[in-house]
């Protein structure tokens, strides 16, 4: 590492990020082709029994990665200061070019809610899924089955509509930011106008 | 081709549990181990190798202390049928042009939903979890004979035919409406009740699951909308403000 750059995504925490995006992709992609029985999708899946082993296998993978994240994400992002509350107000400076934003943690304003949230959606996305899939031996299992089938697809829009947002600030809107999630560092002059307060503690 | 239905009576039902027989020799089903609950009606719940059965039930009347009711039991083939809406694989749970509900283990992925949002839960699932249920013997009336229920009861009280025929014939011998005429789109197996239908143990308003109704009507668009909607978003945002360029870029 260069003297001017300063890391911000360990090695595990890029492998795993890449782990949960790949894996959603796929369960996003199934889950499209069984709402609206997609059958274009066999040529990847082969059929649909085989896209539904597919999409609850890799369930699995989506739950462990998503839980993973809670080690190094959920404890900034449950640090909500006042500077946080005035980024919101701000807008997060996407407005306007004249906009000044309050220093901020290793995460911003805006990625922590955005990890609460989905943290929250991918909790109930997967043991929704888990219990339409294993069926527990409940006495009431076919309302159960149905509420479950009803959240899961509340969290399956809430992502879909989310991701779109979470990649286009992650590359476009915010050139640089990408390298993060490739090489884990950042240069330190990029580092302090979005993290301040994390460079500041990190120096 | 017009629409086909069952007609059950159950004041004419004796009882004699041949439908179940027919049903099984005709779809080629093994006999259950079942037990001696302490009444006639038996076995006590459709099975994956059961798809019809005849319910015993006891009911006080107004004149006897006892009025024994039989009533023939399957898959209702309703027309707005909630397995369908919620069926995740295409082709598994369809429509025959009789408007018999029919599936195709082969392409059924035993996920069981269907199960759930039956409004008279009915559909089970064989050994390898596929759905197993009343198929209204699409295989028969497609070649214009009659399910093996229908065609084997001795006392008519299952008949089979045109559905508005038997709507207009049962009108005649004084129905005013039968069960399951107007309910989810109108079933395919119609009840000439003389009672309430709780008293036959059916439910007075049969509907599909409101959470599957919204789901199908609301949660599943907004899914490609909603996605389309914050791509298109970003994209704006894109060329509205531009990105964050730090100040050295400028």
């Amino acid at each position: 590492m260069s003297n001017n750059m300063i890391r911000k995504a360990s090695a595990f925490e890029i492998l795993n990020h890449w782990v949960l995006a790949l894996s959603f992709f796929v369960l996003m992609i199934s889950g499209f082709g069984f709402l609206f029985h997609l059958e274009g999708l066999n040529s990847v899946f082969g059929s649909f029994n085989q896209m539904k082993a597919v999409h609850n296998y890799i369930g699995i993978v989506f739950t462990v990665s998503l839980l993973l994240t809670v080690f190094y994400y959920l404890p900034v992002s449950l640090k909500f200061s006042g500077d946080d509350i005035t980024w919101f107000l701000k807008g997060g400076g996407y407005f306007s070019k004249k906009t000044e934003t309050p220093p901020q943690d290793k995460l911003n304003a805006g990625q922590k809610l955005y990890y609460i949230f989905i943290l929250i959606a991918g909790i109930a996305i997967a043991a929704t899924g888990f219990i339409m899939w294993l069926r527990p031996p409940l006495a009431d299992i076919r309302k159960w089955i149905l509420i479950s089938h009803f959240l899961h697809n509340i969290s399956f829009d809430f992502m879909v509509i989310a991701m779109p947002f979470h990649v286009y600030l992650a590359t476009l809107a915010n050139p640089g930011t990408l390298r993060i999630m490739v090489y884990g560092t950042v240069p330190i002059e990029w580092a302090k106008k979005r993290h301040g307060k994390w460079v500041k503690r990190a120096e | 081709m017009l629409r086909k239905a069952l007609l059950i009576s159950p004041e004419i039902c004796i009882g004699c549990r041949g439908c179940q027989i027919a049903c099984k020799e005709w779809n080629n089903l093994p006999a259950d181990e079942t037990k001696n609950e302490g009444t006639l009606e038996n076995p006590s719940d459709l099975t994956p190798n059961l798809y019809n059965k005849v319910r015993f039930i006891e009911v006080p009347s107004e004149t006897t202390p006892l009025r024994w009711l039989f009533v023939s039991q399957r898959c209702m083939h309703c027309d707005d049928a909630g397995c369908i809406t919620i069926c995740p694989a295409p082709g598994a749970l369809f429509k025959t042009k009789e408007g018999a509900v029919a599936y195709d283990k082969d392409k059924c992925i035993g996920c069981k939903l269907c199960a759930s949002a039956c409004p008279f839960n009915i559909p089970r699932f064989d050994k390898n979890d596929k759905i197993s249920k009343c198929h209204l013997c699409s295989d028969r009336i497609s070649e214009g004979l009659s399910p093996a229920c229908a065609k084997t009861c001795p006392t008519g009280a299952i008949r089979y035919g045109q559905r508005d025929e038997i709507i207009s014939n049962s009108q005649k011998e004084g129905y005013e409406k039968l069960y399951g005429q107007a309910d989810l789109g109108g079933l395919g197996v119609l009840y000439a009740f003389k009672d309430a239908p709780k008293i036959y143990g059916m439910d007075e308003q049969p509907a599909v699951p409101e959470t599957v109704l919204l789901w199908h009507n609301v949660l599943k668009p907004l899914s490609y909308l909603g996605l389309g909607g914050a791509v298109a978003a970003s994209l704006l945002h894109y060329i509205a403000f531009k990105p964050k360029k730090d100040e050295e870029d400028k």
